[in-house]
């Protein structure tokens, strides 16, 4: 028995698993680590809104206030949409902040926490993460003014609700993803940060925020066309929920969302894996 | 036969300068020149029950090879290896959410160091006990003083009990009687905890407690030994730098 066994029941420091098994090792830490993440979860949803004498009731008011601007807008623009715009855009309005907020807050994950970064190890697939699930459990929140809706205008209460909360998650999840893929090269440079403000500003009106999937069929080509957005089935779904339907989009632009939002969130994995250690070395 | 608990061999890590745009497309994540070495091939073996001392002025890579022994930083060439559960005392209070109560902090803060949920929750009693906080405790942390918010990190970051402790400048912290009450817990835990590294610059306490000191200058250790004849060597050097 010399020296070299006896270093054999040392571990190496560090991860050192392969960057292609990455999205399967994230899965793991985050079930091992689930009483950190939900700790973590829990300080964002309640650091977000404590000294507000409305507290939670923001998450409700702030796309409330929004879509009211929107629809103000729209009238003026191209005057009267039909009767349920306002709801639209609210619905649009809700799902697609829970894709922005958890684009940008994985895409600075790295970079605002610096400082925990430095001092304690721990995977840290689970500061996106974590950020981005609580951008999904806040929007949940908002998504309750779709009760005081359905009383005003007599929608239906069915079972075809669950997609409400299917539309956010998806959108929620694809902003993970995206933003995994580029929080490493944010803390090289900060410009990430500035051009992806920009691209959710952008997207905005791209996605059916302000106008919806029948809107862009009305214009031909164009409903073929905006399918190829992801976050087109989405909003749809929870729109299309809302009044107690199944999503009427085709059913393989909802698949391709799916395996869209799949794809992004393991090449995201993969690459935060493989440059995120060197990454953190230039914070 | 001797049991080595850490193992470092070879340990280079380099940090990376900041680059222009152009040079970033150029060599992207690969290390150009404009690099600079933190730790220029350390090796250094910690045998289980030690209590190893690093010295150096500032900037030598002190704190830079406790982060690399914690994991923090991966190295770029050589290893590390150790065995058993590691703590890092450095920045209490990292991570506390100022709009969440002490208790709240107290569990949060202990689920970054790593404790299971039924850990925290049964050192709980002890750590608000330590911290002295009373009833402030369950009152929003953003209401804290500093040294109150020192005094419950330092609560829950000494109810762990690692195989390995790494401290780096923790020494010390809140008013002068909890100065003493923290003093003598970090002492506990060194007591406690089967081996220890500490980064300080007291060396009094040093020579007191470590039972080998490392002396770094500029990334690579100039002198290994008895914390005397280290001490001496770094009290040379820095007259002789001076002089010179």
């Amino acid at each position: 028995m010399g020296l070299r066994n006896e270093a054999d029941f040392l571990t190496v420091v560090g991860d050192r698993s392969s960057s292609i098994k990455a999205p399967l090792t994230n899965l793991s830490v985050l079930s091992k680590h689930s009483f950190l993440v939900r700790n973590l979860v829990r300080r964002e949803v309640r650091g977000r809104y404590r000294n507000a004498a409305l507290g939670y009731a923001w998450t409700v008011i702030e796309p409330t206030l929004l879509s009211v601007v929107y629809w103000f807008l729209f009238i003026m623009l191209a005057g009267n949409p039909d009767e349920y715009y306002a709801v639209w855009v609210l619905i649009g309005v809700i799902v697609w902040s829970c894709f922005g907020k958890s684009l940008m807050s994985s895409v600075t994950s790295l970079s605002s926490n610096t400082r925990t970064l430095h001092l304690v190890y721990f995977p840290r697939i689970i500061f996106p993460t974590t950020s981005a699930i609580a951008n999904i459990v806040v929007t949940m929140m908002s998504s309750l003014v779709v009760i005081p809706i359905i009383l005003a205008y007599g929608f239906p209460v069915t079972i075809h609700l669950v997609m409400i909360p299917v539309g956010i998650f998806l959108a929620g999840f694809l902003g993970l993803g995206l933003g995994i893929i580029f929080a490493p090269i944010n803390c090289l440079q900060k410009d990430v940060e500035h051009l992806f403000r920009f691209i959710v500003r952008a997207g905005f009106f791209i996605s059916p925020v302000m106008w919806t999937y029948e809107m862009a069929l009305e214009r031909g080509v164009f409903g073929e066309i905006v399918l190829w957005n992801p976050m087109v089935a989405p909003i749809t779904m929870a729109r299309h929920g809302l009044i107690g339907k199944w999503p009427e989009i085709p059913l393989h632009s909802i698949a391709y969302c799916l395996a869209f939002a799949i794809a992004v969130w393991i090449t995201g994995s993969i690459v935060f894996h493989r440059f995120e250690r060197e990454a953190v070395k230039h914070l | 036969m001797s049991n080595t608990v850490i193992s470092i061999k070879n340990v280079v890590l380099n940090f990376p300068r900041r680059r222009g745009i152009v040079s970033m497309l150029l060599g992207f994540f690969k290390n150009t020149k404009r690099i600079y070495t933190a730790l220029n091939g350390i090796s250094l073996d910690i045998n289980q029950g030690e209590i190893v001392g690093i010295i150096g002025t500032n900037g030598c890579g002190k704190s830079t090879l406790l982060r690399v022994i914690s994991g923090i930083y991966p190295p770029d060439e050589g290893y590390c290896k150790v065995k058993g559960k590691i703590s890092l005392l450095a920045g209490l209070g990292t991570g506390f959410s100022a709009h969440q109560t002490g208790r709240e902090n107290a569990i949060l803060y202990g689920s970054i160091l790593g404790y299971s949920e039924k850990k925290i929750v049964g050192k709980l009693p002890e750590i608000v006990d330590f911290s002295e906080l009373g009833e402030f405790i369950d009152e929003p942390i953003r209401t804290y003083s500093a040294g109150m918010k020192a005094r419950l990190g330092l609560a829950v970051a000494s109810a762990i009990q690692p195989d390995i402790l790494l401290i780096d400048e923790v020494l010390g912290v809140g008013d002068p009687t909890f100065k003493k009450k923290s003093t003598d817990r970090i002492m506990e835990m060194v007591e406690e905890a089967g081996t220890v590294v500490i980064v300080s610059h007291s060396f009094g306490m040093l020579s007191k407690l470590c039972d080998r000191i490392v002396l770094i200058d500029k990334g690579e250790i100039v002198d290994v030994g008895p914390p005397s004849s280290v001490i001496d060597t770094y009290h040379e050097r820095a007259s002789n730098r001076k002089k010179g």
